[in-house]
């Protein structure tokens, strides 16, 4: 299936879908968000500790934690530029990613990095990652890889995780307190990976 | 696989129980603004109900999609009664727990008890849908008193239910225990004859996984700071377990037998068993399951402790039972006949159970402290 790039991508993700790809990837959902989340390279203690402690009002030592599990470099942002993501954080409402694009080139400019916050901040946005993208593409579900926030890309990223929460028999659904979109981000970056 | 339908209108009866239910939001103090984007979807997951009867009498046959094909009346109270009694917990659970989004210990447990009574609330909605649409006059009565029962005033169905949830030790009991057993009563539906039933349950199951996450690692927490010493958490947790416990009704029960007769409610294994169902003894089977279930988590709970603090532990099953065959006996937590007096016994529940001057502490003492892992924001 070719990836279709643009506006395209949410409605593309929703409609051009095959459960029956999903079959495996349900059967070992479970399996494989522990070999992701719980693996020495997610430190999952840290992971849990930023779903407590990052709340409003939100401080840029917040945000320098969320780097920090991330594993991302500090950020090189101007006052302005922090100022506009923190803005943008407390405005945006779920599934909503067009807001991205009000920002400046310098806040868009790493889409793991705003997709880190909006994960911490919100517990509904997934955080970007190849490896999930690649799970994705097993699925057939073709999203383009991407290093700046682009906002109907990581929508069509979003809803894409959505509808397979959406799909999945319940069986996949974990007694754990991780919100549910990190369960299914993480089993599928283990899958992209195999 | 699942493939979830979202009904999109409703009928006239259950368009004016939608009023009613906004009247009792108001009553119990559950501001709808706290709801945010959260809707009450109507949800089937029609695909994994299944299209013949699974077990009982009936067996083969199609499942039941309309009143008329149920065929009998008595069926169709059995039906009832299921669906009204999921219902009435489901109110009731917010009922008891809307007061401690006040105190919760950090902002993710504030929005993961908003949650999870969202999404009871919505378990309660799809319940009262279920009687509005399917069954007529009898259906809309039932409706109305889901939300004419009070958890407060002690008048819900089941005696969980009427509990108070005094403070957040008891939600994150409540929440493991008690919606554990939830759990539990979904999956018996979940292959229910009844096929809107039936469809009813995955939804609502993939929903309440959360609940019981949130439940366990609230536990966890607690336990893993080591304020709450952990002979007090073990009296909570003694408290919580034999409520649990006789939810799943009484040993030998006929109307379990009869209810899978009807194909109405099957075993919490009943896809996965291979093995013929002890009709007699449904309730009992079902009540280990999670009774093994419950002494597996607590295991993982207690492997948080710090060195040197003894083992948490699920207390027997004989321990203080209000229903089945060792009710109104004196057993120890340990699952020994008490020898001794009634006054005897007691003066043992108050070593084995909270007492007021327990709760006292726990809430004027220990809970003023960083009693949960994650208390405060690191400033």
């Amino acid at each position: 299936m070719e990836a279709i790039e643009g506006d395209h991508m949410q409605h593309h993700s929703l409609t051009v879908f095959d459960k029956k790809k999903c079959t495996h990837f349900f059967d070992y959902l479970t399996d494989y968000f522990f070999q992701h989340h719980h693996s020495e390279e997610q430190r999952p203690d840290d992971y849990e500790s930023l779903l407590y402690t990052v709340k409003r009002p939100y401080t840029a030592e917040m945000l320098d934690d969320i780097d920090d599990w991330m594993g991302l470099p500090k950020r090189q942002w101007r006052e302005e530029t922090q100022r506009e993501v923190m803005l943008s954080l407390y405005a945006i409402r779920y599934p909503d990613t067009l807001l991205i694009e009000s920002l400046t080139d310098k806040a868009r400019s790493d889409i793991k990095r705003i997709s880190a916050y909006l994960h911490f901040t919100h517990h509904t946005y997934s955080i970007w990652d190849e490896d999930t993208r690649k799970g994705l593409a097993k699925l057939g579900i073709n999203i383009p890889s991407i290093e700046e926030a682009d906002p109907f890309i990581y929508g069509a990223y979003v809803s894409a995780i959505e509808l397979l929460k959406d799909v999945a028999p319940f069986t996949c659904f974990l007694e754990h307190d991780v919100p549910r979109q990190r369960l299914f981000q993480s089993a599928l970056a283990a899958y992209g990976r195999e | 696989m699942a493939d979830t339908e979202i009904v999109e209108s409703y009928s006239q009866n259950f368009e004016s129980w939608i009023n009613d239910f906004s009247e009792w939001q108001t009553r119990i103090g559950f501001d709808p603004s706290w709801l945010g984007d959260y809707r009450f979807d109507i949800k089937f997951d029609w695909d994994t109900a299944g299209g013949e009867i699974e077990f009982g009498d009936f067996k083969g046959m199609p499942k039941w999609e309309r009143r008329m094909q149920i065929p009998q009346q008595n069926i169709m109270d059995a039906i009832i009664t299921m669906v009204s009694v999921q219902g009435d917990t489901e109110f009731a659970s917010v009922e008891q727990q809307n007061h401690l989004l006040a105190s919760a210990p950090t902002e993710y447990d504030r929005k993961s008890a908003l949650r999870i009574m969202c999404e009871e609330q919505r378990h309660g909605w799809q319940m009262a849908y279920l009687l509005c649409t399917f069954f007529g006059e009898q259906g809309v009565r039932e409706a109305s008193k889901l939300l004419e029962r009070n958890a407060q005033e002690g008048t819900r169905i089941l005696g969980s239910f009427n509990e108070p949830i005094d403070h957040w030790l008891d939600f994150f009991c409540f929440t493991h225990f008690i919606d554990r057993d939830g759990k539990y009563q979904l999956k018996m539906l979940s292959t229910s004859s009844f096929k809107p039933l039936a469809a009813s349950m995955g939804p609502m199951l993939k929903e309440e996984s959360f609940h019981l996450g949130t439940g366990a690692n609230g536990l966890r927490r607690i336990v893993k700071q080591g304020v709450i010493p952990i002979a007090l958490l073990q009296k909570y947790i003694n408290k919580w377990v034999s409520t649990g416990l006789d939810l799943f009704g009484t040993d030998d029960s006929t109307s379990a037998q009869w209810a899978y007769v009807y194909g109405v409610k099957g075993r919490y294994d009943e896809r996965e068993s291979g093995e013929e169902a002890d009709r007699a003894h449904l309730n009992e089977a079902s009540r280990e399951l999670y009774f093994e279930e419950l002494r597996k988590e607590m295991v993982r709970i207690s492997k948080a402790r710090k060195e040197g603090e003894p083992e948490l532990y699920i207390p027997s099953d004989k321990f203080k039972r209000g229903i089945g065959k060792y009710a109104g006996q004196n057993y120890t937590v340990h699952g020994e006949q008490f020898e001794g007096t009634e006054s005897e016994y007691e003066e043992y529940l108050v070593t084995v159970l909270p007492t007021d001057k327990d709760e006292e502490k726990l809430v004027n003492d220990y809970m003023k402290q960083e009693w949960i892992q994650y208390r405060e924001w690191k400033q």
